[in-house]
């Protein structure tokens, strides 16, 4: 996938464990697993308003755009 | 008299019958040659024995495995487990057993006239089939895509 997750990179910025996100922004532990390891198909709006709110950032630091050869 | 008639029970019946059917088409192998015997004799035309012989036991074969796919199928529904790649799977494989028994009736059809019919609709539900398995195939992306939306 081109689109990349880096929820990981962010949420060690902001010290914020798994388990504490997932609690935070409403989703369960697998599900926020799924979209830490880039297994997700799409992202609701929603998910993504709860993540940056919570993460105190912008979706552009979550998500990253790479070209495929 | 009035049978509780639920989805459970429904899907029950339909393996008991495909269990059924399953041990029947096997128990039919071993009597083939009785039968292909007994169509020779009632047959007016030139007896083809080898021919009939060879034609039943690939179609029995070939039952055999698409109602193997199909317990596996029924196995899978109870297991709430449906719009999946492995049903998709099976199916697909039960169209082309369709496909394969219509082939072999179709070759059969040069010494008997009659297998050209059994042959067409063998033809017609494997196409049906398969019309099926793509709507499983589509319904089964469709359920990844959700349940991989976040």
């Amino acid at each position: 996938m081109p689109i990349t997750v880096n929820l990981d990179v962010m949420m060690a910025k902001r010290k914020i464990s798994a388990g504490d996100l997932a609690e935070r922004i409403d989703i369960t532990p697998a599900n926020l697993s799924i979209l830490k390891n880039n297994k997700a198909k799409a992202v609701r709006f929603s998910t993504l308003e709860a993540i940056c709110r919570e993460l105190d950032c912008q979706p552009g630091d979550i998500l990253e755009f790479t070209k495929e050869e | 008299m009035n049978i509780n008639w639920t989805k459970e029970r429904s899907l029950m019946l339909s393996r008991a019958l495909t269990w059924a059917v399953l041990i029947l088409a096997c128990a039919l192998l071993f009597l083939i040659p009785i039968i292909t015997i007994w169509y020779d004799n009632v047959s007016e035309k030139p007896p083809i024995m080898p021919i009939l012989t060879a034609a039943f036991y690939l179609c029995d074969i070939i039952a055999i495995i698409a109602l193997w796919q199909l317990k596996n199928l029924l196995a899978n529904i109870s297991k709430q487990e449906l719009f999946t790649d492995c049903n998709t799977r099976c199916v697909r494989i039960i169209s082309w057993c369709c496909f394969g028994v219509a082939a072999v009736m179709a070759a059969l059809s040069f010494w008997r006239l009659l297998a050209l019919l059994v042959a067409f609709i063998a033809a017609f539900v494997g196409l049906i089939l398969r019309v099926v398995k793509n709507m499983l195939a589509a319904a089964a992306e469709m359920r990844e895509e959700n349940d991989f939306t976040i």
